[in-house]
């Protein structure tokens, strides 16, 4: 069999297996980000387009909310599954200002072909401190699938947490940002 | 993986470009001719087959939103494909298509794209005749066909086609080119074929050596590793040395032609902006450097190409960028007309540099002239902020 058709396999079924419920009340991601949760969501270890922790409620090529949760100075935002030679790593720096985070994840999402348009960048308070939140139309390269999404991010005593949610911008985005809001709201960092 | 990812691979001349390590063709083929028109194949063959997927794609390809409806531009481009296709122009049609990659792909049924980061690399007509050259050599020679009936390609071809079934196959190049490419005796006669394309429609041949040379700089101003593994056109034959010095050898004995440069910016000017916003949202600053570098070498005067190069070298934030960035941005306000993110950029930088009056000052001018923008919410804040 050849080898791609090996790996596509692999991946699906890799992808079907690291899938679980997250309940309602107050869940604990990466151990450090504390969020209350209205409604069940669905959870993978990772996501489509990189290896962050990645929750669903229409199905992971639909609808993804990620954390991106405690990254460190120096650190990359979120390694891709197929890290290609000759890519510049996105690393998050401590002293970077809310637009340049905002260029950093713009760079994560059209590294495919995909086109990011910003809507909205303004201040507000995310994780008990001063941070931003972003409103987003993604052109999604691979389907043509025209995307809206919202983060929210911060900066918190030089380590980085955004929370990012992406649907098709007709019918599920609407559905779910209003929920989304909120959980965005309710995050705290513990520890 | 997607569906279309694999299915691209029937579109395989996207790796038209990828040259072949060894791409030592002596000599234009001046003895060859273009073939008669094609007569569309018995759909019941196997070129039938695939010449339906590629009009069923083509079908997609025009709904796309990446398609840029831009009907100067397309007409341009028609015009150059039919220049050089002869006959065969009836059956070529372009498609510009909005994505910062350098890329170009011609499909057997004779749908041609090209995508708009190889319009923002060349850097007049004749160059661009290159690429579109290239590609409707492939498309004269039936290469597509030839790779389809190649043992290990319709291996591949055929699991794919069990697994995921007949659906569009435009998005993703590079893996459609690991299951489809070119053999390098296919990219030589391709590059060749092209060369003679371009002489006949009067162009200089001697540009076509320029482009490979300009993209060979650029890439290696990729991080680590193997810099072409950057590029979909260099996903399975990166481009060697030994292409631009055999397409130079090639052009050799000309002695000129059309260049087009002006013709060429004037045709892409309206969307030169939008393609620059397309090239930095890729985040690979350096080898977007090389080309902002030669960009500005070209129009030192350009108030929107410094604020570009500033721009980048700003969000890279490396040993000395944002020197440099200042020096680009202040020019830009020297010149005049500079965009309004040019007044931004300064704020961020004096921002960084704890120069808060400085900052406010052009947080204050940016928010004059672009009152609308989509990040005046936060700006507004810091010119607030600023006061207190």
């Amino acid at each position: 069999m050849p080898r791609f058709l090996v790996c596509v396999l692999t991946s699906v079924l890799v992808g079907c297996a690291a899938v679980s419920k997250v309940d309602t009340g107050e869940t604990l991601v990466k151990n450090r980000l504390a969020i209350q949760v209205a409604t069940p969501w669905n959870k993978f270890e990772r996501g489509q387009t990189d290896n962050t922790t990645t929750w669903t409620v229409e199905g992971i090529t639909v609808d993804a909310l990620q954390f991106y949760v405690g990254i460190k100075d120096g650190e990359l935002i979120a390694p891709t599954p197929s890290d290609r030679k000759g890519i510049e790593p996105l690393a998050f720096k401590a002293a970077m200002q809310p637009a340049d985070v905002v260029a950093l994840f713009q760079n994560l999402l059209t590294r495919d072909g995909s086109s990011f348009t910003l809507d909205k960048l303004e201040a507000t308070e995310f994780v008990g401190t001063r941070g931003f939140r972003f409103e987003y139309s993604l052109l999604r390269k691979v389907d043509d699938v025209r995307l809206r999404g919202v983060a929210y991010g911060a900066v918190r005593n030089g380590e980085l947490f955004v929370i990012n949610y992406s649907a098709p911008r007709l019918a599920f985005f609407p559905k779910h940002a209003g929920e989304v809001e909120a959980l965005a709201r309710s995050a705290r960092v513990k520890g | 993986m997607k569906r279309r990812q694999w299915l691209g691979g029937a579109c395989a001349q996207c790796a038209a470009l990828c040259a072949g390590s060894v791409f030592a063709q002596e000599h234009a083929p001046s003895s060859w001719i273009a073939p008669e028109r094609f007569a569309k194949p018995d759909p019941a063959s196997d070129e039938g087959g695939l010449w339906a997927m590629m009009d069923r794609e083509e079908r997609r390809l025009r709904r796309s939103p990446f398609v840029i409806h831009d009907v100067v531009l397309h007409d341009y481009l028609q015009g150059i494909a039919c220049k050089l296709a002869g006959t065969h122009c009836a059956d070529v049609r372009v498609y510009a298509v909005r994505t910062p990659f350098f890329n170009a792909s011609m499909a057997p049924n004779g749908m041609l794209q090209v995508w708009s980061g190889l319009l923002l690399r060349v850097e007049n007509e004749a160059q661009l005749a290159a690429v579109l050259g290239h590609e409707i050599g492939h498309y004269m020679r039936r290469h597509t066909l030839d790779s389809l009936r190649d043992s290990k390609s319709r291996s591949a071809f055929a699991t794919f086609l069990a697994a995921f079934g007949v659906v569009g196959l435009v998005g993703q190049m590079a893996t459609l080119a690991s299951a489809f490419g070119f053999t390098r005796d296919q990219e030589r006669e391709a590059d060749s074929i092209g060369l003679t394309l371009m002489r006949d429609a009067g162009y200089d041949p001697r540009e076509a050596s320029k482009i490979w040379d300009n993209l060979r700089v650029e890439s290696a101003a990729a991080p680590g590793g193997d810099p072409l593994k950057s590029s979909p056109m260099f996903a399975t034959h990166p481009p060697s040395e030994e292409r631009s010095r055999t397409l130079a050898r090639l052009a050799e004995d000309a002695t000129g032609g059309f260049l087009g440069e002006i013709e060429y910016a004037d045709k892409v000017a309206g969307l030169r902006f939008a393609l620059l916003e397309d090239e930095i949202k890729r985040g690979q600053y350096g080898e977007t450097l090389v080309l902002f570098d030669r960009m500005v070498q070209r129009a030192p005067e350009r108030s929107d190409l410094l604020y570009f190069r500033g721009e980048a070298h700003r969000l890279r934030a490396k040993d000395g960028d944002l020197d440099a960035a200042m020096v680009d941005l202040r020019r830009a306000t020297e010149l005049g007309n500079e965009p309004a993110q040019v007044h931004r950029s300064l704020g961020y930088i004096h921002q960084k540099f704890a120069q808060s009056p400085e900052a406010s000052a052009e947080f204050t001018r940016y928010i004059e002239l672009a009152p609308n923008a989509a990040d005046a919410d936060l700006i507004r804040t810091y010119i607030s902020e600023g006061k207190t």
